[in-house]
């Protein structure tokens, strides 16, 4: 038994074969028509991969190894079979919070932890209704011939903070713990090493390759921050005045 | 020796970058590489040997043979220590 439907990623549309029906009721915002320009197929053995990998993560973070069902892992499997052949369709999978204020794209991305999510937060309570998510947690940046697009995609965390919308990327902003709220340009030289190590990087010699590719064409048309930050509410308007300084680029 | 077939380069800015790849890369860092361990990497991207490696950077650098071999040994340490030789 298995289902099939093709998602819109990026503007890609992708074919999907999956296990379990509850894949693509997850997916059902970006389920298209499109004849699909790639396929991917999950079968149990991905599952038991994402079973291990996640055991790993806890592992790592020092968690408690949660308990995960099929149907979720299934999900996770298939974001990882996408993500690993995007690179080819110049679409970086990265993972940082993504807004939009006044459709312009920013993205904030920082070790786990550190609270990109709850800086992303600041900016709904500051920006209100100006601000739209477009991805809280893990977003495809799509590199376009004149200018970087931030999107939407189904795994977006688990409040589920996100939309099907592409902005533009106007700012990159890596966040730190900090006293006070500060922000400084980072060169793409600075920039890379940080990008590249919020990327995903796919399981696929050549499609690595491209992954470094990327991230070296982004960091040359996305201007790039660093933001040193509490969690006061006045953070959201430093990042955004610093960030907006950048706009000429 | 070879470089293992899950480590890529590129170079950003006239630095070469390396990571690996796969689903059996034990490590998941970023290696940045001045222009000697560069030129040791790309050597490596064929198959080779220490005495090789020593040979073609002697061509490039001035100091004797003995340094050139002390340098590149390790470097060749740090890299088989990242699983990145194959011997």
């Amino acid at each position: 038994m298995s289902i099939n439907f093709t998602v819109k990623l990026a503007g890609t549309p992708i074919g999907v074969r999956a296990l379990y029906p509850q894949t693509a009721e997850f997916c059902r915002k970006y389920i298209c028509d499109a004849p699909a320009l790639f396929r991917v197929e999950v079968n149990e053995e991905d599952i038991a991969h994402e079973r291990e990998y996640a055991a790993k993560e806890s592992k790592v973070q020092g968690l408690s190894p949660a308990t995960y069902g099929d149907e979720y892992l299934e999900t996770l499997a298939v974001y990882r079979k996408i993500a690993d052949r995007m690179p080819g369709f110049d679409s970086l999978l990265v993972h940082g919070s993504a807004l939009a204020l006044d459709g312009n794209g920013y993205l904030f991305s920082a070790v786990s932890g550190v609270g990109k999510s709850t800086h992303v937060a600041l900016w709904r309570a500051l920006f209100g209704e100006r601000v739209s998510m477009v991805n809280d947690d893990k977003p495809l940046l799509l590199l376009q011939e004149d200018q970087v697009m931030v999107c939407g995609t189904p795994w977006n965390g688990k409040h589920h903070l996100g939309a099907n919308l592409m902005v533009p990327l106007k700012g990159i902003c890596f966040l730190q713990r900090a006293d006070s709220n500060e922000i400084r340009s980072l060169n793409p030289r600075e920039g890379y090493a940080k990008l590249l190590s919020h990327s995903y990087r796919p399981r696929l010699a050549e499609q690595a390759v491209k992954t470094l590719r990327l991230v070296e064409e982004i960091v040359q048309r996305v201007p790039l921050y660093e933001l040193n930050c509490n969690m006061d509410p006045s953070a959201a308007q430093v990042a955004l005045d610093g960030m907006e300084g950048g706009r000429s680029k | 020796m070879k470089l293992n077939r899950n480590f890529v380069t590129h170079t950003v800015d006239g630095e070469q970058i390396m990571i690996a790849v796969g689903n059996e890369a034990q490590f998941h860092g970023m290696v940045r590489s001045n222009k000697t361990a560069a030129m040791i990497i790309d050597l490596l991207k064929q198959e080779t040997s220490l005495e090789q490696i020593v040979d073609a950077l002697s061509m490039h650098f001035n100091a004797s043979k003995e340094q050139i071999a002390s340098d590149v040994s390790n470097i060749l340490d740090q890299l088989r220590s990242i699983g990145a030789l194959d011997e």
